[in-house]
């Protein structure tokens, strides 16, 4: 009974939009626009209004900022959804589409994205979104100068970490690391590079909602964070400084003032990088060092392109945004990596964005950003989910609290916070 | 005997004052037409929100739950903490608040720089709550090189610049928090104050004097009895029920890192239910809402006076007494000087550019207008100034009118139903929007749709009335016999009787539209919650910004400086108005 009456207003639904829609045609002489919704802003918001140019000018684009969840909320409450969104997590893409706000999207022929990325913007079998932006995320940024030789493994980020820190007590040189704790989607990008490394098996199923996050590989990962941000001396100003220090003043610290020398970051450093740089010495980076050399974690994160149910020319206007050349403007202006593998290496105007392109396509270690998939408030946010629990993981190892201790501490917070996400909303 | 008649003027203040029913009153369809814009306002966005999140708290999907999402609510880890912050914000904040502007506003009294110090006293209440929070988050940045407390905290204590004490870390962040927001609420304190210190008749000192009284017995039987107890409990209240404003604040001066440490029930709520109606975060809702209703209807039982207001007879002036001791000057005058330091900050940080700002202290390199340069050549801050100019504007129009039409019959009526409505609509002025975002969400869709310029304007309008109406109503009532006769016989109909009231009221009606105006353009958590791409009003514009607070403190500075102008400009321009308003209607 209810599957049908679900949708027979469905279909009346359906009906009253198609009659207001032609309504709204007829009055507006036939064109109606098609409303894009994005999480960008300032000059990532011109850029992405330059690539959709290219569709029609009648694409609108507007910018829901980082509530973008709480904004198509209250438009889909309203009856108001704009016509495609482009949301951050893929959590919010399953979520929709499971609550029957989505129509299933299509790829076009020029489509393709590296293994993995693609499952997780499916539900029950049917494609709800596509990818249209990657962030690389396993990225280590410091001058040339002031690290002339880089770490080929943890074992020698580690010991690197020491030898730096313990000049930096003595001759109160620069700290090894520069790290913006007040963030804690910055600590959660840690902690996935190491667990990626540490446990690449059971990295992806602590994303579904039967995860234990009381296991081993949690365990083991964390216990190699605790073995580096433990070290004396290791960031700048100590742990409690480290926690009121935010990411956009992390890369100020490493290439402005050269407190620091290190720092764990996306290939977006750039642009906070670019404005703050002296002279003409530029930041460069490695990748994320895992236990091996050369074989580190490779962390993406990157966003997702849908179509709302009932929306006019939302599935046509995603599926031309996968094409191989649709993001040519963005490409040209710089910052922009594309998820999509058919996009030419040529494409990008830089060798290192060249480069990050090519690691993209190593498919061995590629891992998509774990916290992005997590459920409800788990995912977290300032205070809430798992980047609180992080935070006060973080706060433990650099306050001297035992590893063993602080471990068990988070682990049990990450437990019961999965399972609160999982079990309501 | 003569003591006896130094407080018999007491009876006197209190007086029920002379009776003055059934002129100019509008016949019954002319009032329900009158009332009918508020009560659509408040009951479609207020109440019918209250209650249905009050539903929501006891339901899930339409079924009884009874009491399970108040357990699952307090149960959450931190919910005491959190409960407990909110409560001691709500009675320690008020507390340092209103002897802090009693004392100043004594001691700023009759003497040549008084006046100057109540002005600098006055322009932070003024500001946006969310550029008090940039002012102070640059102050107490965790830098002893940039941040400017912080670095006098390293020097008086001693430490190392590695080991400076840290004002917003978890230890401190709650006190940092609140200085900010008593530097931003003395001035109005004081204000209030300033005018009940005024209205005491100088002859009852004298007689407390004449009769052997000491300064002690001045204080106590000529100050404190017959006025200033009411005015206190008011400003306790008043600010009280400002402490729920703190969200702006917290967001604006926390790093995520403390948040929890900082965290108070409207920003547990917000985490909870995010502008939906949950129930979890309903049950916190109603909480809320019971204890600050409960608090403000036992504040208003007990400051409570007979209805009509008595006429207070204008006081003589005062002239001939003494200007205050020589110490209480000094604390005036250090009190204006600290409250310039902020100020300073901030103006200090908006003249510097991105990379000095965040690389050094404002006062170790010389002043650029390299960020002011940046934000006035960007289109953003202008297309976000002149919506919410158009936006405050209009607001402000529409709650006039009906606050006009509503106080008129209002003002009429006498015993039991005058107080009923006067609590009720204190009541509806204090809700915290929090609470109903869910609701009145769904109700904007049913209207139009939310996140539209519309949709945002309705909600500012539906949480101004109330308030509008009640200090409306007091004025109305407040007007001398002879004024509504006037009235009464120069005016053929009741709209004319109306706007000559209303002539006669542009104290109450000035203060009424100064708030609301910067009610509005101050306001971050409507914006938040209700703005959308067309409707992007300046604090959620500023607290964007604040996201990446070092690398862009010049900017975000300079755009602080200008958002603030008009705010200023108007407060400092209408203060004897908002005085003289507030305090025939408001402050009852």
């Amino acid at each position: 009974m209810r599957p049908a009456l679900r949708a027979s207003r469905r279909t009346l639904l359906r009906a009253t939009a198609a009659g207001a829609t032609a309504l709204a045609a007829g009055c507006s002489g036939g064109s109606r626009s098609v409303q894009v919704a994005v999480v960008w802003s300032t000059s990532e918001l011109d850029r992405f209004r330059d690539v959709v140019r290219g569709y029609s000018p009648n694409v609108q684009v507007v910018s829901a900022g980082n509530d973008i969840d709480a904004f198509l909320r209250a438009r889909h409450l309203a009856g108001t959804s704009p016509d495609v969104a482009i949301l951050p997590r893929p959590g919010l893409v399953t979520e929709y589409a499971q609550r029957g706000w989505l129509s299933p999207v299509r790829g076009s022929t020029e489509y393709a994205v590296p293994a993995g990325l693609g499952e997780l913007l499916t539900a029950e079998g049917q494609r709800y979104g596509v990818w249209v932006k990657a962030a690389h995320k396993s990225l280590v940024w410091h001058l040339p100068s002031m690290l002339p030789v880089q770490p080929a493994n943890w074992d020698a980020l580690v010991r690197r970490t020491q030898e730096l820190g313990a000049l930096a007590r003595r001759d109160g040189g620069p700290a090894p690391l520069a790290i913006g704790a007040a963030d804690g989607w910055v600590l959660t990008d840690w902690f996935e590079n190491v667990l990626a490394d540490v446990a690449p098996e059971s990295y992806n199923t602590l994303a579904r909602p039967d995860a234990d996050w009381q296991s081993r590989p949690v365990r083991d990962a964390l216990d190699r964070l605790a073995g580096l941000w433990s070290i004396k001396g290791a960031f700048v100003g100590g742990g409690r400084r480290a926690l009121l220090t935010q990411y956009e003043e992390s890369v100020i610290q490493v290439v402005h003032t050269k407190r620091a020398v290190m720092l764990v970051g996306a290939d977006f450093t750039a642009d906070v990088a670019d404005p703050f740089q002296r002279g003409p010495e530029a930041p460069v980076t490695f990748r994320f060092p895992g236990a091996e050399p050369g074989g580190g974690p490779l962390i993406v994160g990157g966003d997702a392109a849908v179509a709302f149910a009932d929306a006019r020319g939302g599935v046509e206007l995603v599926e031309w945004l996968t094409r191989a050349d649709s993001f040519q403007p963005w490409l040209r202006a710089g910052g922009y990596l594309s998820p999509n593998t058919n996009v030419t290496i040529d494409s990008y105007r830089d060798a290192v964005g060249q480069r990050l392109a090519e690691e993209m396509r190593t498919p061995r270690t590629l891992r998509f950003d774990l916290s992005d998939q997590l459920p409800g408030a788990f995912t977290g946010s300032d205070g809430v989910g798992i980047w609180r629990i992080m935070q006060g993981f973080f706060a433990d190892v650099t306050d001297g609290v035992r590893a063993s201790e602080a471990i068990r501490r988070a682990t049990g917070l990450l437990a019961t916070a999965a399972r609160s996400a999982g079990g309501g909303r | 005997m003569s003591q006896v008649r130094v407080l018999g003027e007491l009876a006197v203040l209190d007086d029920v004052g002379p009776a003055r029913r059934g002129r100019a009153y509008p016949a019954a369809g002319a009032t329900s037409a009158l009332l009918l814009p508020a009560a659509v306002l408040l009951g479609g966005l207020v109440l019918w929100p209250v209650l249905r999140t009050m539903h929501a708290s006891v339901t899930t999907d339409g079924r009884w739950v009874g009491a399970a999402h108040f357990r699952a609510a307090l149960a959450t880890p931190g919910t005491g903490a959190v409960v407990g912050r909110t409560v001691l914000w709500a009675l320690l904040v008020p507390a340092v608040v209103t002897a802090l502007g009693y004392l100043l506003a004594a001691a700023s009294r009759r003497s040549q720089e008084g006046g100057l110090v109540r002005l600098i006293l006055l322009v932070p209440v003024a500001l946006p709550l969310v550029v008090t929070g940039v002012t102070f988050r640059l102050m107490y940045d965790p830098d002893p090189s940039r941040g400017l407390a912080t670095l006098v905290a390293t020097r008086l204590t001693g430490r190392s610049v590695d080991d400076a004490p840290q004002l917003l870390g978890p230890g401190l962040v709650t006190v940092a928090l609140m200085s900010a927001f008593v530097w931003a609420w003395v001035g109005l304190a004081v204000l209030v104050f300033r005018s009940a210190l005024d209205a005491v008749p100088p002859s009852l000192a004298d007689a407390v004097r004449a009769y052997g009284g000491g300064r002690r017995h001045v204080l106590w039987d000529a100050q404190w009895r017959p006025l200033l107890l009411r005015t206190t409990a008011v400003v306790f209240a008043l600010v009280a029920v400002g402490t729920s404003r703190t969200f702006d604040l917290i967001l604006v001066m926390t790093p995520g890192s403390v948040r929890d440490e900082a965290s108070v029930l409207a920003l547990r709520i917000w985490q909870t239910s995010g502008g939906t109606t949950t129930g979890d975060g309903a049950a916190l809702g109603v909480v809320w809402l019971v204890a600050v209703i409960g608090g403000i209807i036992v504040a208003a039982l007990f400051v409570r006076q007979a209805w009509p207001p008595p006429r207070v007879e204008a006081a003589p002036e005062p002239a001939p007494a003494a200007p205050p001791r020589r110490v209480f000057r000094l604390l005036a005058a250090g009190a204006a000087i600290a409250w310039l330091v902020p100020l300073a900050v901030l103006v200090a940080t908006s003249a510097h550019g991105r990379v000095d700002a965040a690389a050094r202290g404002w006062w170790s390199t010389t002043p650029t207008v390299e960020s002011y340069r940046d934000v006035v050549t960007g289109t953003e801050l202008w297309r976000t100034l002149s919506f919410t100019l158009l936006l405050a504007t209009a607001v402000t129009a529409t709650v006039l009118v009906v606050a006009l039409l509503a106080a008129y019959p209002l003002a009429w009526l006498t015993g039991p139903a005058a107080q009923a409505t006067g609590l009720l609509l204190l009541a509806a002025s204090v809700v915290p929007i929090q609470v109903i975002a869910g609701p009145v969400n769904e109700v904007l869709g049913l209207v139009l749709s939310s996140g539209t310029a519309q949709g945002l304007a309705l909600v500012h309008i539906a949480l101004g009335v109330p308030f509008a109406v009640l200090v409306l109503r007091n004025a109305f009532a407040d007007l001398p016999v002879e004024q509504v006769h006037d009235a009464r016989l120069g005016g053929r109909r009741w709209w004319h009787t109306l706007r000559r009231l209303a002539r006669h009221n542009l104290s109450a009606v000035v203060a009424v539209g100064v708030l609301e105006f910067v009610q509005v353009w101050n306001d971050l958590v409507v914006g938040r919650l209700f703005g959308g791409p067309g409707a992007s009003p300046l604090g959620p514009f500023l607290a964007e910004q604040t996201r990446g607070f070092v690398s862009n403190s010049g900017a975000l500075a300079a755009s602080s400086v200008l958002a603030s102008v008009l705010p200023v400009v108007l407060v400092v321009l209408s203060r004897r108005h908002l005085v003289a308003g507030l305090v025939s209607g408001g402050v009852r």
